[in-house]
């Protein structure tokens, strides 16, 4: 059974720009997809549209057999979380509340207005703090933690959430080295042992192999590649990388020689 | 020539924007235009100096210390009808602020409407809205409470939804994107960003009125107001000196404890 199902998805900004041209795919459940492709490719889109943060112009986007569309975004989003490249937390609250946010999806609004949790919420979101290792970070204010560890939060407020698939928008992005290798360590192990669905946006080739059960690959609004680590050679590389109008691309070959 | 050739502003010609040199003379020639309408006469300013001077020396005389007791009952009336006023009011801007922010309202019509009421409130000076309050429910500090928090909804409900329309959007889809409800990603991303500008505008609200509380006594609503316009116009400059330097007293210590109280909310606790 797949857990994501793409359906002739495309995506036309007011702008006029066309982001996706056309986007049939499955993910199985359980599963971790890398999403590799140039800036500007329709990655992010891609995955904004599985949260309903966009809305496609033609086409379905399916979570658990169920469409994404406006009525039902809130229930749609109880149950897909989502990691960002800016982590996106609310920097003045304390890193635990910011993982109590995860919560909010299960609870309605009369608790909130007195910033009200349950106790239960408070030992999920102490659980969730336990497996990114920030226990003792938890009442610390979100903005005083390095970038690493405010990822680590953010992943942390994915996973209070319970969701059955986890969403990353080039979650490292903006990190150093070990710091990315750490995030994607945890991504891998959630998916691994919760079973949680994980699709990671990436410009890191050298992580899409090593992470990745499956890879797909976008250019200018379309895949153009779909396949295991294995079978994505130096030639799949230059199709992904590619860019219009220039045929002998020399910085192209330069730049992948080593990914 | 020299000049020209050296020095540039930083626009393709090298030269300042047409608009703004043309906006900056405009509004040169108006006060040269307008000056005249209102009075503004530098010869009678410069003549009326002795006058001036005279004034305020006859505020140092020997303070009236018998009218302490009073002075202080006043002034007490006068700080409890601004904390009064103000918190009724926060309690009030809360919800106006988040309808009058564009990235809060539920919808743009809400959006117009909030503010136009708001524009309303505070359309008018407090002293106004106290004469209108002392009429419906009689003379005393309730009506002057009333003015206060009424003029103070309309200038905070507004500097709320400014605070709120500046959050950052990262943080609000951030809560969002995981399902967070109308109400609660509004409770959870928005306000505490904004909490910081919120504080700074109470701050100055809590200033704003303790002035403005100062004088409601004006129209029978309350406050030190009243003994303040008496002394000056039976002359008790003894008493006068002592109100002067109570307010100033109150306002001062206000601006220390905002002071304190906004760096710890900026920094957080540590700091």
């Amino acid at each position: 059974m797949s857990a994501i199902s793409i359906q002739s998805v495309t995506k036309r900004f007011p702008n006029g720009f066309e982001a996706l041209k056309g986007i049939d795919a499955e993910i199985k459940s359980g599963s971790f997809t890398v999403v590799l492709g140039p800036s500007g490719a329709g990655k992010s889109t891609l995955l904004r549209l599985m949260n309903g943060l966009e809305t496609p112009t033609s086409g379905e986007v399916r979570i658990g057999g169920e469409s994404v569309d406006a009525h039902k975004l809130r229930h749609i989003r109880s149950k897909v979380a989502m990691v960002f490249q800016q982590f996106n937390l609310v920097d003045r609250l304390s890193v635990v509340t910011n993982v109590l946010t995860g919560r909010l999806a299960h609870r309605s609004w009369v608790g909130s207005v007195f910033y009200l949790f349950r106790k239960e919420d408070m030992e999920i979101a102490q659980e969730a703090l336990a497996r990114v290792a920030l226990t003792d970070k938890a009442w610390n204010r979100a903005d005083k933690l390095s970038g690493g560890q405010q990822q680590r939060v953010g992943i942390a407020r994915a996973l209070a959430q319970q969701p059955k698939v986890i969403l990353a928008d080039e979650p490292v992005a903006s990190l150093d080295p070990v710091s990315s290798e750490e995030i994607m360590a945890l991504l891998r192990e959630i998916c691994d042992r919760d079973g949680i669905t994980v699709v990671v946006n990436l410009h890191q080739v050298e992580l899409a192999r090593r992470f990745a059960d499956r890879i797909i690959g976008m250019n200018s609004g379309k895949i153009v590649f779909d396949g295991n680590p294995e079978q994505m050679t130096q030639s799949v590389l230059r199709t992904i990388y590619q860019r219009e109008g220039i045929e002998d691309d020399n910085s192209l070959d330069m730049a992948l020689a080593y990914a | 020539m020299t000049t020209v050739s050296t020095w540039r502003w930083p626009t393709p010609s090298g030269w300042p924007p047409l608009p703004l040199v043309g906006g900056v003379l405009a509004l040169l020639c108006a006060l040269w235009l307008t000056a005249p309408i209102v009075e503004v006469d530098f010869v009678r300013l410069i003549g009326s100096l002795g006058k001036m001077v005279g004034f305020t020396g006859q505020m140092f005389v020997t303070p009236d210390w018998n009218y302490v007791p009073q002075l202080l009952a006043k002034m007490l009336e006068t700080i409890e009808m601004t904390i009064l006023g103000t918190a009724i009011a926060i309690v009030l801007s809360l919800p106006m602020g988040i309808l009058a922010a564009r990235n809060a309202t539920p919808h743009i019509a809400v959006y117009r409407l909030t503010r136009d009421v708001l524009s309303l409130m505070r359309a008018l000076p407090e002293l106004v809205w106290a004469l209108v309050f002392v009429s419906a429910v009689g003379l005393g500090p309730l009506p002057g409470v009333m003015a206060l928090a009424f003029v103070t909804v309309g200038f905070m409900g507004k500097f709320f939804a400014e605070a709120i329309e500046v959050v950052d959007r990262k943080a609000v889809e951030g809560v969002r994107a995981h399902g967070a409800g109308w109400l609660q990603v509004r409770l959870f991303a928005m306000l505490p960003q904004a909490l910081p500008d919120f504080v700074g505008t109470v701050m100055y609200i809590l200033d704003h009125n303790l002035r403005a509380a100062a004088i409601l006594g004006l129209v029978g609503a309350g406050g030190i107001g009243y003994d303040l316009v008496m002394s000056m116009r039976l002359f008790q400059y003894d008493r006068l000196l002592l109100i002067a330097l109570a307010i100033y007293l109150v306002v001062t210590l206000l601006d220390r404890a905002s002071d304190r109280l906004r760096s710890r909310i900026i920094h957080g606790k540590q700091a």
